[in-house]
């Protein structure tokens, strides 16, 4: 069976054009005036928490139906 | 309304809770059990029992309500932040009131759509077995796995979003919020200072300008109709024009739920001058602006689907065009937009009840709509694909139970913000007093 390249349609679609206004986002935390990065730090660990807690809370669910029903 | 008494109303919601609401909570717990009881039949026995899980048992549908609904819910979602980041970004202060019922409604409905996915998939914990190691892989192939993606990066932006915004509300009305909150209300205001709250309304303006061009034009308008657009071999769901027809269709399910959200808020609260008439007439204007752009681009999928069109598309749209069903939900928009119009011509005409009336309306259409579009999608596909295949598509007790119970979740949702968060954001009662004074300054 041959193997999908690596690269596809999504790579430009998502982290090149879905993904720019939150790159523009982040630039804008980071760089406009004026600039505070304690709330940078506080803006980037929201994103970055409420991903963990998001996709980690269904890892946990995941793990749990596991040790329950399996 | 002075700055006192708007926070006097703002908090009116703590400081009571009535035996309506416990006995409105024992009806959402009910419709949840209800909902349960029939996703533990699923869950036992497989989604056979709905019907979806083959081609044999359905007409060729193994997509059905669940996929319809999820479509609605996200819809309802996108909508309910984009008025929101409105608000903020272009100073549609009038709307100020309802944004941030605007943005839980987002929340909620984005809840309760993903559940749809972790429902359809049929055993929950597939999510993250099938999608973790896959991601990295099919990312850049697969549109289920952008959708998953797209999902995933709006609920965050829209949770950052809230918890950034809440922090000016929680700080200056703490202690006439309820104490048994206290941890939640700890964990919201790590870092707070009352010097951060330029630099983050300024943080706050860069995520709603992220969600504005996000949520309308990438991912109701790009990335959840690509899902259907960019499956070959259905005729019904190609097309260019599926972009803005699901936006149109998300905007104005999504005025409608923050319509019904701010009518009910404001009923039961005695919220008159918060949230007062020049919201919903204003709010009225624009669900009869998108539900036409809505008939607009149903106009477009039919005259392009019936005049000299592909064969595959004119049967699908013919066949659209027959069922009852589509007829139906095109009358009861027509119907909600002469109601906005009459009241329009005729101010006597606008009453509040009546406007949620149509936006109920509105809600039952679009979820029709979204169904059908699903359903007749597959069951008229390129080659007449599935015509042998046995069966009607007729949504179970099962899947329509669900509908109950995610409808419940998110009044559920509604009721535990309520008594969480101020659910009309601070800036609105400010602003309003802001506005006393200049008048009587001048």
């Amino acid at each position: 069976m041959s193997q999908i390249p690596l690269l596809g349609p999504g790579t430009y679609l998502i982290f090149g054009i879905i993904l720019a206004p939150v790159y523009g986002m982040l630039l804008a935390w980071y760089f406009g005036d004026p600039i505070d990065k304690p709330r940078w730090r506080l803006g980037v660990g929201a994103l970055v928490g409420i991903t963990t807690a998001l996709w980690g809370g269904m890892y946990v669910f995941t793990v749990l139906i596991g040790v329950i029903f399996f | 309304m002075s700055t006192d008494a708007g926070r006097e109303a703002l908090v009116r919601p703590f400081q009571r809770t009535t035996k309506r609401y416990y006995g409105l909570l024992a009806l959402v717990l009910l419709a949840i059990g209800v909902f349960a009881a029939g996703y533990t039949q699923q869950l036992q026995h497989g989604l056979i029992v709905t019907g979806l899980g083959d081609w044999g048992s359905g007409g060729g549908v193994p997509w059905g309500l669940y996929i319809g609904a999820f479509i609605w819910w996200v819809g309802i979602a996108h909508g309910g932040i984009i008025l929101s980041a409105a608000v903020r970004l272009i100073g549609l202060d009038t709307y100020q009131p309802v944004a941030r019922i605007a943005e839980l409604l987002t929340i909620a409905a984005l809840s309760v759509a993903g559940l749809y996915i972790i429902v359809h998939v049929g055993r929950p914990d597939r999510i993250v077995t099938s999608i973790i190691p896959a991601w990295p892989t099919r990312v850049h192939w697969s549109p289920l796995v952008w959708d998953v993606t797209v999902i995933t990066l709006y609920f965050v932006l829209t949770a950052t979003y809230l918890s950034l915004t809440i922090r000016y509300d929680v700080h200056r009305l703490r202690d006439r919020m309820p104490d048994i909150f206290d941890p939640v209300y700890d964990l919201m205001l790590i870092g707070y200072t009352e010097k951060e709250d330029e630099i983050v309304e300024r943080m706050v303006w860069w995520v709603a300008l992220a969600i504005i061009i996000l949520a309308p034009l990438l991912l109701h308008g790009g990335v959840i109709p690509w899902l259907f657009a960019l499956l070959p071999s259905m005729a019904g769901w190609a097309g260019g024009v599926q972009g803005p027809s699901f936006l149109m269709i998300a905007l104005t399910s999504a005025i409608s739920g923050v319509i019904i959200a701010a009518a009910i808020f404001r009923r039961v609260y005695g919220w008159q001058e918060l949230i007062g008439d020049e919201v919903f007439r204003g709010l009225a204007k624009w669900l009869g602006f998108f539900g036409l752009l809505f008939l607009w681009l149903q106009l477009q999928q039919v005259v392009t689907g019936i005049f000299a069109a592909p064969v595959s598309l004119t049967h699908a749209t013919e066949a659209k065009l027959a069922k009852p069903l589509y007829q139906a939900l095109i009358a009861m928009v027509v119907a909600a937009e002469a109601y906005i119009f009459a009241s329009a011509l005729k101010p006597k005409l606008f009453t509040i009840p009546r406007l949620v009336g149509a936006s109920l309306l509105v809600l039952a259409a679009t979820l029709t709509e979204k169904v059908l579009f699903v359903v007749e999608g597959l069951q008229h596909a390129h080659f007449s694909l599935y015509d042998g295949v046995a069966g009607t598509y007729v949504p179970s007790l099962i899947e329509l139970s669900s509908l109950l119970g995610t409808t419940a979740i998110v009044v559920l949702y509604f009721m535990i913000f309520a008594k969480l968060i101020p659910v009309v954001e601070l800036h609105a009662v400010e602003d309003e007093h802001d506005a006393d004074g200049e008048e009587v300054s001048a």
